[in-house]
């Protein structure tokens, strides 16, 4: 049993959060629909030469099924909404405006299904000037303040990362505001519409440093991988090629073990490191010296011994390193699917266990228009035949394969 | 504060026995209308210890950290490491729904309080245990930190300029990776329980779940590149200056996300056409990141003429995703923020007046707000254990001379 046994999610999802919301719908159990359009793709089918092969889209829209049809056309949209009728979520993301242009918004949606859920999030959240504007994750890490402390303090501005952040996590929040409505719901009857920030999740995440604005009245600086109470506290490089191990130490007794794992040099000893509060004064000589120990070593072995010695250390790791990592094995973190065109790929597993579920499993993602046929059938009473005729008149899209 | 209407989730009780790992976790369930009960040591949870303090004052009711994360809790304390404390315990858990904690492997079964143990007192508990990195397997028994687990999600080596150390994301997203993960995990099963009546037990570790958080992408997108007898794929570093390349405006920075020709096109426009940009090659998204040392300059040049909210705005007329870097202050005062109200007025006895970020949910029927500041250390012990578990108040005294509290 899951948790999410007998569900429907209708999922109107583009790009990261939508997809990805979806994605954990459907590893907790429920029937996730994944409205489509040949059209108007989700964009991340068009990151590369074949819409059915991206490793991003893949991931993110595991779990669901794909129903190919054409929002522009009046019987396209008397479909979806037979489908909305059944359903007891539906999610959307996508621009600003974008759903009400399609008849599709929550006043609309409520009239044929009253007591839906409707998760409607978009990067800026609704209710201001900046509401319909186009957002990615990347950009809402800079529009969310959480980007201009994401430096070294001496790098003329800041990057960020290749990672999305906060798409990822807002997906989950979204996933946590749903689940909470529909808990809700069970218990009530009542259904409701839900307008999540994404640029709100990410304040959230540096929330202390709005306190930091808003009651000690100064604008914070970035502090690159130092930090205000800990030190060594850095990214030391290790032997190799832009190889890297993260070192963290906080109290006393995981300094004196650091400075025996790295074999008692005289400077551990001098009165300038001899406690935090000196340590952080004197931080860049610091920073060098340590860099000194690690640089000769390998980043595995770095963080082995240190581990071993009760100091949390950790490689900046690849993909190679995530799929040798002993602990991810135990954990089965990573789960092989076999994806129609894709073929067999590797994706991260369901990241936890519940004792009272069974049953956790992982779907590769819909092609195009891989259900349009199976849903017409299944829940709209439909053949074949005409789900086919109805593909011919461009109102429904199947895939081929 | 002030929205009268119940939460999602009110009428649940939550015991957060969590420190910094797993505050996030209870907070979102206690801004969704949960009743969180945080129990701390009667040396109080070491996440109060966590700058910045108000004023950079270290204080134990000022951690700017300890009080974000931990609105709208009540706070006791509680000594699990007495037997009477223990007791104690086994009433809470009886009238609670949920408990969650991060404490160490074998650190709850070593007080007699597993799971197995607890679902004897109150067979409907939730319980949710977030590890570093797993109650079993090799690195058990190993530390963890944001920045550590921030590195083996595979994120670090992806963050900062290339040729520089790799630079982690403030705040603790990692743990804030894992927090979500539990908060799902325990409404599902709380939504789960609705039909079964029976509770369950929640494991999850930051190891785990900071990938799933961050940056899921690591390990397909490597799968992808791999063929049998085809050549290993690059290796992943640092590409966040050239994908999404950050320009200095007038008055701030602003980032570029132009992936398609036709965002390409889109900014040129924004740019005012200038010819230098319109050369073919450059609507090619690889071309530009292969030649972006090249390109940067040539933009530069006319990104400086703006300001970020001109060209903002701009790129949302035209058709290119463009953003502010906003500083900590520009999104606070931007006109979104107010329009939303994205702050709320908290009054803390004693670190006084603040304005907080706003849970980021709007919902049209149940509140998701802030409702009360973090608690003091044991604020609400009459409260709890007087009037709700009818101790008197000599019994408190005792209790607290003899440790408990």
């Amino acid at each position: 049993m899951l948790p999410l046994d007998g569900i429907k999610v209708l999922s109107f999802g583009t790009g990261g959060v939508g997809p990805d919301f979806g994605k954990v719908m459907g590893e907790l159990g429920a029937d996730v629909i994944k409205i489509e359009s040949k059209d108007n793709l989700d964009f991340m089918r068009t990151i590369g030469p074949d819409i059915n092969n991206i490793a991003g889209f893949n991931e993110a829209n595991r779990n669901k099924r794909s129903f190919g049809v054409n929002l522009k056309t009046e019987k396209g949209r008397e479909l979806v909404a037979q489908l909305v009728k059944m359903c007891d979520i539906m999610m959307e993301n996508y621009r600003g405006g974008v759903m009400k242009t399609l008849g599709l918004d929550y006043e609309n949606v409520r009239e044929i299904n009253p007591n839906i859920i409707y998760a409607s999030s978009q990067g800026f959240g609704r209710g201001g000037p900046y509401s319909e504007y186009q957002a990615y994750g990347p950009m809402l890490s800079g529009a969310s303040g959480m980007l201009s402390l994401w430096a070294q303090p001496d790098d003329p501005y800041p990057v960020g990362s290749n990672a999305p952040i906060p798409d990822h996590v807002a997906s989950k929040y979204l996933v946590v505001a749903a689940l909470a409505a529909l808990d809700y719901k069970r218990r009530t009857g009542k259904g409701q519409f839900i307008d999540m920030a994404q640029t709100e999740v990410a304040v959230g995440m540096v929330g202390e440093y709005y306190l930091d604005y808003t009651m000690n009245k100064r604008v914070p600086k970035p502090m690159g991988n130092r930090s205000l109470y800990a030190a060594p506290h850095g990214c030391y490089q290790c032997q190799g090629d832009d190889e890297w191990c993260a070192i963290t130490v906080f109290t006393d007794e995981e300094w004196k073990s650091f400075c025996e794992c790295i074999g008692s040099p005289p400077w551990t000893t001098a009165p300038r490191f001899a406690n935090f509060l000196s340590r952080l004064h004197n931080v860049d000589e610091l920073d060098k010296l340590v860099e000194e120990w690690t640089s000769t070593r390998s980043a595995m072995g770095v963080m082995n011994t240190l581990q071993a010695a009760g100091i949390p250390a950790g490689v900046a790791q690849r993909a190679p390193e995530t799929l040798t990592d002993p602990q991810l094995k135990e954990d089965g973190a990573v789960v092989e699917l076999e994806h129609p065109v894709a073929g067999k790929r590797l994706y991260p597993n369901v990241a936890f266990r519940m004792s009272g579920a069974s049953g956790f499993t992982s779907t590769p993602a819909p092609l195009l228009g891989q259900h349009t046929v199976e849903i017409c059938h299944e829940l709209l009473g439909m053949s074949a035949e005409e789900a086919n005729r109805l593909a011919d008149e461009g109102v429904l899209y199947i895939s081929d394969t | 504060m002030g929205d009268e209407r119940v939460g999602s989730l009110t009428g649940y009780r939550v015991l957060d026995l969590t420190d910094s790992k797993g505050a996030y976790c209870a907070k979102q369930l206690a801004d969704l209308g949960a009743d969180v009960i945080k129990i701390e040591s009667p040396n109080g949870d070491p996440g109060r210890g966590i700058p910045p303090f108000l004023n950079d004052t270290p204080h134990p009711e000022k951690s700017l950290y300890f009080l974000h994360r931990n609105t709208n809790k009540r706070g006791i304390t509680l000594n699990l490491g007495t037997e009477q404390g223990r007791t104690i315990f086994h009433t809470l858990i009886k009238k609670a729904d949920v408990l969650v904690h991060n404490s160490p492997p074998d650190y709850m079964s070593g007080l007699g309080l597993s799971y197995e143990e607890l679902k004897k007192i109150n067979s409907e508990i939730i319980m949710a245990s977030i590890s570093e990195f797993g109650y079993k397997g090799p690195y058990k028994n190993w530390k963890g930190s944001n920045l550590v687990d921030f590195a083996l999600s595979g994120t670090l080596i992806t963050s900062g300029f290339p040729g520089k150390p790799p630079c982690v994301a403030p705040g603790s997203p990692a743990h804030d990776a894992a927090s979500v993960h539990a908060s799902i995990s325990i409404i599902a099963a709380l939504f789960m329980r609705g039909t079964t009546g029976e509770g369950q037990h929640i494991e999850t570790s930051v190891h785990e779940t900071s990938r799933m958080g961050l940056y899921p992408w690591v390990v397909p997108v490597y799968s992808y590149n791999t063929n049998p007898d085809g050549p290993p794929p690059m290796p992943e570093t640092r590409m966040g200056a050239s994908i999404y390349p950050v320009y200095p405006c007038k008055d701030g920075f602003i980032r570029v996300i132009a992936l398609t020709p036709r965002q390409w096109d889109a900014l040129v426009k924004v740019l005012g056409n200038p010819e230098i940009l319109q050369l073919p090659e450059w609507r090619d998204f690889i071309y530009r990141i292969g030649n972006a040392a090249d390109l940067y300059p040539l933009v530069v040049e006319y990104t400086r003429e703006s300001t970020m909210t001109e060209l903002f705005e701009a790129g949302s007329r035209e058709g290119v995703p463009i953003a502010p870097v906003y500083k900590i202050d520009d999104f606070y005062n931007s006109p979104q923020t107010k329009a939303r109200q994205s702050f709320v007025e908290v009054d803390h006895p004693i670190a006084g007046k603040g304005e907080y970020p706003a849970p980021p949910y709007r919902y049209s029927e149940t509140s998701a707000s802030i409702r009360c500041p973090a608690p003091c250390l044991g604020e609400h012990n009459e409260e709890i254990y007087s009037q709700e578990l009818g101790y008197s108040k000599d019994e408190l005294v005792a209790l607290r001379a003899a440790g408990v509290l």
